[in-house]
């Protein structure tokens, strides 16, 4: 083991440079106090990084850069999340410190770290927001409301786009007055399917191929993506009795401002 | 002849519906459902393979999925000499139960970009009406067409970006409605049960683990808590088709190992909530662990038994429970009976009072390591027991560890991990840290044989009429043992650590057991902190299937 202590400090004392006035202890006490907060919880790397569900961080040796992106971007498909919206750049360079500091340990570990009760919880990096525009964000996602905006629209990587992409509106869209543009939101798109069954139901027909036509099934919420052949469909109406202000009517109006103030800050990012 | 006996045995059911006698939740030539039947018996009546002949068992196929990540936790169903089998990434593959032929298989498209805290692991299907459903990772619920494996219907349940929660574990099917938990518990998450109808994907009912404002139980949350209270339901449910009840155990609440914000005594979570199944109303909820602080999920399976109890026969529930506990319950009304541990090695309670009450409660303190048995891991994981009608004994394992906790306060964001503290594996107080299978009466958890292991067990067991109970190592040995005795009457290495659940079924009178092979999953994870040599155990992804040779037979 003490073979690679050589390979961990010097990295750990070349950060410490770039963090100025921190000496390297301080920064790897900084990286071990986010580390017990963020990292060691639960089921994940274990307290210092003993391993858990997630790999074991003790006693192995990994590059700055590479722990830096995978700290910051997570790792895809995987239970590994970005933390890059939560932890400043200074916060990633402390962890880094703390987990390569990690490589000479032995297994067994020392005692778990003292009285990280005491310290903050990782910061949400909070963005230029206006209170409007947060209600609205909190209200579009909801997920106390079975009849939520996010249902069938998606923004800022959340929810089914199941007809308008609403971060494609423009601004003279944008400029509508709020309640009237969400209330009366023309549903061009939705149609009447009915089934050689007699079951009916308002659809957005997302394809139609020669043996099996997709769409979207509203007539419940959350909307069903459903395969249909086409030998079951009877027919596809133009006209449907399907509004927009019926599944929109658990908003108040002022509740409906705030999300369309969301809708408009998300669509011009 | 054949048809004498059919009506000879439709009329004995009918005879049995009448005057209510017990209900039969053992498998015969298929296994339906994930517990065997909706019962969750894990129980077969086939008996060809017996205590006698078992040691003459041979390899009769092996599927590879080819999917290794997170091993293979899947419990395989076999309908009409088909098996129905999922693996990670929510795969399925449909097999010639006899020959292991792919008949088809299934890639359920999951987003690019897309995180996973729960594990990418899928622990089955349910099948039902000529369609195969299941719960995804990125928390959607998909049917297939059980003859081509083309999917019919898709609908998300939550977003799975926004929840930090998704869905590992079979649904389970109840009067045409597919019912489906999800995990989250762990995460700053609200829990609930989703029905959806089987033919169209619609919606039915949801029940919130966690009420809302308005609703009785509200008031055991200090605050907002319970919007981020976790609750998650992430094993599968049991039905009872005469009272027509969904049952479903309910896990812990979130933050895990700091209940600051959240003070009363969070219903329901760690709690058995029966359902009407037309509805998804409560109709009545036993709490194990109120305020829960230890991660003590209830969220394991609910085995229905119908036993004698003082001379009365009464329609029972057995739930194996994380912090090491069984509880028998009266599934009618949920009427404590009793509890008895699974574990040696337990001090975050003294004992469970004759109402079910805890005493002697050892809470985790914050900043300071407290010594806490079980460990997270849980006196027994999820894998499930077995409930055998004709020995009368409830066979499970049980696991002896312990940890040092920190409890820490936590302030949730939605979505995001939320587990108030961290853990560190450490040796029981008499230095004997392990696993065993045992079986136990269960209306007293007296035990009548114990099998140990060095290691946690951590497969399911499964129970036959041939008097044998199987299950697997983590190690890779699947094995037979003497239900009666304990004795290993058989063994076959797979090469890979078991994690999953056999089963037992037959076609054209031929009896297979067929076990998941793979090592994998978040316990199996945890057990490096302690048996660091784990972390080399190999992963897999495979089907075993044996069979007594054709002429032996």
């Amino acid at each position: 083991m003490k073979v690679w202590a050589g390979l961990v400090i010097l990295p750990a004392l070349l950060l410490a440079e770039q963090q100025g006035s921190l000496g390297t202890s301080a920064v790897v006490a900084r990286g071990d106090q986010l580390f017990a907060q963020g990292c060691a919880v639960g089921y994940c790397h274990g307290t210092a990084g003993a391993a858990a569900r997630s790999p074991r961080l003790r006693g192995r040796v990994f590059e700055r850069d590479y722990l830096v992106k995978v700290i910051r971007d997570g790792i895809p498909n995987t239970a590994m999340p970005a933390w890059g919206d939560r932890l400043t750049d200074g916060d990633i360079s402390a962890l880094v410190a703390y987990i390569q500091s990690l490589a000479t340990a032995s297994s067994e570990g020392p005692a778990p770290a003292e009285a990280a009760s005491a310290a903050p919880p990782v910061a949400v990096k909070e963005s230029e927001l206006s209170p409007e525009v947060r209600q609205g964000r909190e209200l579009f996602y909801d997920a106390q409301r079975a009849q939520r905006c996010s249902n069938c629209h998606r923004l800022q990587g959340i929810g089914t786009v199941v007809s308008v992409d609403l971060g494609k509106l423009n601004k003279q869209q944008l400029g509508a007055e709020a309640v009237a543009a969400v209330r009366n939101a023309r549903a061009r798109r939705v149609r009447d399917v009915v089934l050689t069954s007699g079951d009916r139901f308002p659809a957005v027909v997302v394809d139609r191929g020669a043996i099996v036509t997709r769409v979207y099934d509203l007539k419940s919420t959350p909307p069903v993506l459903r395969h249909l052949d086409n030998g079951e469909i009877q027919g596809i109406q133009a006209q449907s009795a399907w509004r927009h202000a019926r599944v929109v009517q658990g908003y108040t109006a002022d509740e409906l401002r705030a999300v369309w103030a969301f809708v408009g800050w998300a669509a011009q990012r | 002849m054949i048809r004498i006996i059919l009506l000879l045995m439709v009329g004995l059911l009918m005879v049995g519906a009448v005057i209510g006698c017990a209900q039969d939740g053992a498998t015969k030539a298929d296994w339906p459902a994930y517990g065997g039947q909706n019962s969750a018996w894990r129980y077969s009546a086939l008996d060809a393979i017996h205590t006698g002949n078992v040691s003459q068992l041979t390899a009769a196929w092996v599927f590879q999925t080819g999917d290794n990540d997170g091993g293979l936790q899947s419990t395989p169903l076999v309908i009409d000499g088909v098996m129905y089998v999922s693996t990670s990434h929510n795969r399925v593959f449909a097999l010639d139960a006899v020959t292991g032929k792919r008949l088809w298989s299934y890639r359920y498209e999951l987003p690019k970009t897309f995180t996973t805290f729960y594990g990418p692991w899928n622990r089955g299907v349910a099948v039902a009406e000529g369609r195969v459903l299941m719960g995804t990772l990125d928390n959607n619920v998909v049917a297939l067409d059980a003859r081509t494996g083309r999917e019919l219907w898709k609908v998300n349940v939550e977003d799975a970006n926004q929840c930090g929660c998704n869905i590992t574990a079979a649904p389970l099917i109840a009067r045409g409605k597919v019912i489906v938990g999800v995990t989250g518990g762990d995460s700053a998450h609200r829990g609930y049960i989703n029905a959806f109808d089987l033919r169209t994907g619609r919606h039915l009912w949801r029940f919130w683990t966690i009420p809302g404002p308005g609703e009785k139980g509200h008031e055991t949350w200090a605050g907002d808590s319970w919007k981020f209270g976790g609750g998650s339901t992430w094993m599968t449910g049991s039905f009872d088709e005469s009272l027509g009840m969904v049952y479903w155990a309910v896990g812990n609440p979130a933050a895990d190992f700091y209940g600051g914000n959240r003070k009363g005594d969070n219903l329901y979570t760690d709690s058995m909530v029966a359902l009407d199944v037309q509805t998804g109303k409560l109709k009545w909820h036993f709490q194990q662990v109120p305020h829960d602080v230890w991660d003590w999920d209830a969220a394991y399976e609910a085995v229905l038994v119908d036993l004698p109890v003082n001379g009365q026969m009464r329609k029972l529930l057995i739930n194996v429970s994380k912090g090491g506990y069984t509880y028998v319950l009266d599934r009618t009304n949920g009427e404590f009976l009793t509890a008895w541990p699974v574990a040696k090695n337990i001090n975050w309670i003294s004992g469970v009072g004759p109402k079910g009450e805890l005493l002697g409660r050892n809470e985790p303190v914050v900043g300071k390591p407290k010594l806490i048995c079980p460990s997270i891991g849980g006196g027994r994981s999820w894998n499930h027991g077995a409930w055998s009608p004709k020995s009368g004994l409830f066979f499970t394992t049980g696991i002896e560890w312990c940890q040092e906790v920190v409890s820490q306060p936590e302030t949730p964001v939605e979505g995001k991990t939320y587990f108030g503290g961290t853990f560190k594996l450490v040796s029981t107080p008499d230095g004997k840290s392990g696993g065993h299978l045992a079986a136990y009466n269960p209306l007293t958890g007296k035990p009548v044989w114990r099998y140990e292991y060095k290691y946690p067990l951590l497969a399911s067991v499964l129970a036959t009429a041939g008097d044998l109970i199987f299950t697997g190592d983590a190690e890779g040995e699947f094995f037979a043992l003497d239900a009666r005795t304990g004795k290993k009457l058989w063994s076959f290495n797979t090469g890979s650590g078991h994690r999953g659940s056999s089963i037992t079924y037959a076609v054209n009178g031929r009896q297979y057991v067929a076990t998941p092979s793979g090592w994998g999953s978040a316990v199996a994870g945890l057990m490096q902190q302690f048996w660091p040599e784990t972390e080399q155990f190999p992963s897999g992804s495979a089907v075993f299937v044996f069979a007594l040779p054709e002429t032996k037979r």
